[in-house]
């Protein structure tokens, strides 16, 4: 057996669009070690895991398997290397049942029929292992997000593979469903698999790790032993993502002697909410946190038409009740910005601006006046820091500047309630501090802010208060001076116990 | 936490244990209709229960019920084949006219089945090379190939001689003297393409890239030369249904086939396949296709003005797309409590 680590990445580089996913990233993974890549969202993880998957070539630099140098051009050529990739959205089937999304093209055959009792019998330690106690015919889409990322990564395990790569593994996933996890992936690496587990919270990654690569704008900036990470460094890596946040703007002696705006919810039920109650006032930004499916994001649906409340009241600063419909949100100034829901790609960013405009409110003008649109677009794009021409196609930004024209589009009819879903998920760190920025602003002015994050170190950075959901109800408030990423944490995975039982806490307490 | 099982067997050979929660087949609701329409007009009309009558009204699906349940992996695939008609149409002017020629019919039926797939991997590649959907090209290929028979056939029914082969016979004839050729191979090619779509890599690709296209590719799926085979399939059950066509009745006119497309499509969705892509039932298509027979006949035998046939079918198309959305309402409902129980 040769001593060369059994992959290494040299000096990869990666463009998208306009923007520098990866610049000079570099790493190693020795065999049978656990190698954990920190780095705070944005800072391109999720570019190099595509990258080892296969499904994005690389502009730049060599991965070497084994000493060789390897070209992966193919999902299929990873998988011949033996490289199981597990994305961050994890890539599955819905509409199929458990089974088929764990054997994904590569089904055992019996006979030359698909074998389900193969399938079956091949899972089911693992599944029993990992804790996930699901009817396997069931569609995938029936099954909460913790238990379909496990799927995802059960499926990934399925292969065999020599270099596991996992991607924010345990974003969806609850206390428990991550300490399973954990004790499989230490259980695969005494057998002398190689895992290589991107995160963005140290002290995850501490609770695993052999080596710690630290990930930074698409370039490695520290690489050692864990052993070897001292308190300065572990306290230096945990601030990495601090910088991002621009310092709040002391708006609101100016807005003291007005009359703020409230929001007040009360015993808001439905779906998995139950018994929401919480107010908001003008000029603050409330930070929702939770997990996938934790109901936090149904909160923001439901305010702004999009769910049904099966019953609670609502009152916005206009009136009762909630809209009834999206259209009617926009009407009475309530917004919806979230990460998923785009823009129009195949349409100019003034067409797309000036839609919330044109779609939900009269704005003076019967018809569609391009030149007015354009007018307006040329404004925002100013505003919003845009680097594109107005009339150029939306679909030619990038995602960061997509999400600016998302948010833009509601900044032309001065809405008075933002809510805010995800804002920032998966763009690049430079638009984010913009994004950032955008927030605080439109808080200055007197917004209702609402905004929910599964990264917790983004509310914390962002939030005056930020309410805690576990399970569809809120398990606890943080504000002040004890807001901290992982006090949020602690909240919303139900683990108010004393502290795990790796040295990972010993690090946050050095770091705070 | 996890000490009762740290000995991970990953590869485990353990027996297993899993007790699936019982799920209704997605072909219940379908099979429930047929039942109850055939219990209602056989309560209304007593002779429509005889044998005679049944097995004509299962010649009559039988056709149309082949491009549907090659529709159903169409459908799978989140794609929509509009040529069928014309497919059909082509390959059974083809083979006439190649009968009529003088060439053995045999050979002549596999020309036209041929004709079909080839039309079916132009689709494909065209669909492909042009990067429209699937929908846009078989529109065009649809007034090609209509387009194509009118001509090879000259705007006239076409009625090729008899020969001693056993051609015309064997699919005219009837298996045990009372079912009709087209009815037995309806059913084998039902029961065969459902194994296919639900118990082969392949029919495994199809679904899978209909549900997620994008996470077919990341798995390593061709889910190109997955959509080209499953148009290819379509193709050639086409041609095969238009072949038939010509054996059972010894002649092909202009109207024939005209309304298959559409009657395909209603028939998958009827039977609980989704316009969506990712979920498909090949029996549950073969059902639909009796059960639009059923109205279709019953409503001739109950005396009621032909003119109201389109008016039934559609409104039992819409029916099944209600049911559909209900049971997946409920099933949600049903997935929120269970949830709601877990935590207590």
């Amino acid at each position: 057996m040769s001593d060369s680590p059994l992959i290494s990445v040299r000096n990869l580089a990666k463009r998208l669009g306009g923007f520098v996913a990866l610049e000079d990233m570099s790493l190693a993974a020795e065999r049978g070690t656990i190698h954990a890549v920190v780095g705070e969202s944005g800072a391109g993880k999720s570019v190099l895991a595509r990258i080892l998957a296969g499904i994005e070539g690389a502009d730049g630099g060599a991965i070497e398997i084994d000493g060789h140098k390897v070209a992966i051009d193919s999902p299929n050529t990873a998988r011949k290397h033996g490289l199981a990739v597990v994305q961050q959205q994890s890539a599955l089937f819905p509409d199929r049942p458990v089974l088929a999304n764990l054997f994904v093209n590569r089904e055992p055959l019996q006979s030359g029929l698909v074998s389900r009792r193969e399938m079956r019998a091949r899972s089911f330690a693992l599944l029993r292992q990992l804790g996930l106690a699901v009817d396997v015919g069931a569609p995938l889409g029936e099954l909460d997000p913790g238990e379909r990322q496990l799927v995802g990564i059960a499926a990934a395990l399925l292969e065999h593979p020599r270099l596991l790569v996992l991607d924010e593994p345990c974003e969806a996933l609850d206390r428990n469903q991550r300490d399973r996890l954990f004790a499989v992936l230490r259980e695969l690496k005494a057998r002398g698999m190689t895992i290589l587990h991107l995160t963005n919270r140290l002290e995850e990654a501490l609770a695993l790790a052999d080596q710690v690569t630290v990930m930074r704008n698409g370039r490695d900036v520290l690489s050692k032993p864990r052993s070897d990470l001292t308190a300065t460094e572990e306290a230096m890596i945990g601030q990495l993502g601090l910088t991002l946040f621009p310092l709040p703007l002391r708006s609101l002696s100016n807005l003291a002697g007005t009359l703020r705006p409230q929001l007040t919810v009360s015993g808001l039920s439905g779906g998995r909410l139950a018994g929401v109650e919480f107010s908001a006032r003008g000029g603050e930004i409330i930070g929702l946190a939770g997990l996938p499916g934790s109901g936090a994001s149904d909160v923001l649906a439901m305010l702004f038409g999009h769910r049904r409340a099966r019953k609670g009241k609502v009152r916005f600063p206009d009136g009762d009740g909630l809209p009834r419909t999206r259209t009617e949100a926009a009407r009475r100034g309530i917004c919806l910005t979230s990460s998923h829901a785009g823009v129009m790609a195949d349409r100019s960013i003034a067409f797309n601006l000036s839609s919330v405009v044109v779609g939900a409110r009269d704005w003076g003008r019967r018809w569609y006046s391009p030149k007015a649109a354009a007018e307006r677009a040329a404004r925002q794009v100013e505003a919003l820091r845009i680097r594109s021409g107005s009339d150029e196609l939306a679909g030619s930004l990038s995602t960061g500047g997509r999400q600016k024209v998302a948010i833009g589009r509601w900044l032309e009819i001065g809405p008075q309630v933002v809510l805010l879903d995800e804002p920032a998920r998966g763009i690049d760190t430079g638009s984010k501090q913009e994004i950032y920025g955008l927030i605080r602003q439109m808080a200055a002015s007197g917004c209702i802010m609402l905004l929910h994050s599964t990264e917790m170190s983004e509310l914390a950075g962002l939030c005056d208060r930020v309410l805690a959901f576990r399970d569809g109800r809120i398990a606890g408030e943080v504000a002040g001076a004890e807001m901290d990423a992982a006090a949020l944490r602690k909240l919303i995975t139900g683990d108010t116990a004393a502290p795990a039982p790796e040295p990972a806490t010993t690090s946050q307490r050095n770091a705070a | 936490m996890t000490t009762a099982d740290t000995s991970p067997r990953l590869a485990g050979s353990a027996t297993p244990k899993t007790k699936p929660s019982f799920r209704l087949p997605a072909e219940a609701g379908v099979v429930v209709a047929l039942v109850v329409l055939v219990g209602l007009l056989g309560w209304l009309q007593r002779s429509f229960l005889e044998p005679a009558n049944l097995f004509a009204l299962i010649e009559q699906a039988a056709l149309p019920g082949i491009a549907a349940i090659g529709m159903v992996f169409v459908l799978s695939l989140r794609e929509i084949d509009l040529s069928v008609g014309a497919v059909f149409h082509l390959a059974a002017v083809v083979a006439a006219v190649l009968i009529a020629a003088g060439i053995d019919p045999w050979l002549s039926a596999l020309a036209g089945v041929a004709l079909g797939t080839c039309i079916g991997l132009v689709n494909g590649l065209l669909a492909q090379a042009l990067r429209v959907p699937v929908i846009a090209v078989t529109l065009g290929t649809w007034w090609i190939a209509y387009g194509l028979s009118s001509v090879v056939g000259k705007g006239q029914a076409i009625t090729p001689p008899a020969d001693d082969g056993g051609f015309f016979s064997t699919l005219s004839g009837k298996a045990f003297g009372v079912v009709p050729a087209s009815v037995v191979i309806f059913v084998l090619l039902a029961l065969t393409l459902h194994i296919v779509l639900h118990r082969t890599r392949f029919g495994y690709r199809v679904q899978a890239t209909g549900s997620n296209p994008e996470a077919a590719a990341d798995a390593g799926i061709a889910t190109a030369t997955v959509r080209l085979m499953a148009l290819a399939l379509m193709g050639a059950v086409a041609g095969l249904a238009g072949v038939i066509h010509l054996g059972a009745q010894g002649a092909i006119a202009p109207a024939d086939g005209n309304d298959f497309a559409l009657f395909a499509i209603t028939a998958a969705l009827i039977g609980g396949t989704r316009l969506s892509g990712g979920h498909g039932s090949v029996v549950g298509a073969a059902i639909g296709a009796l059960v639009i027979q059923v109205v279709l006949s019953g409503m001739a035998l109950l005396g009621i003005a032909s003119a109201w046939t389109s008016f039934a079918v559609g409104v039992l198309l819409v029916a099944a797309l209600a049911v559909d959305r209900l049971g997946r309402i409920w099933r949600s409902h049903r997935a929120d409590r269970r949830q709601a129980a877990k935590r207590g």
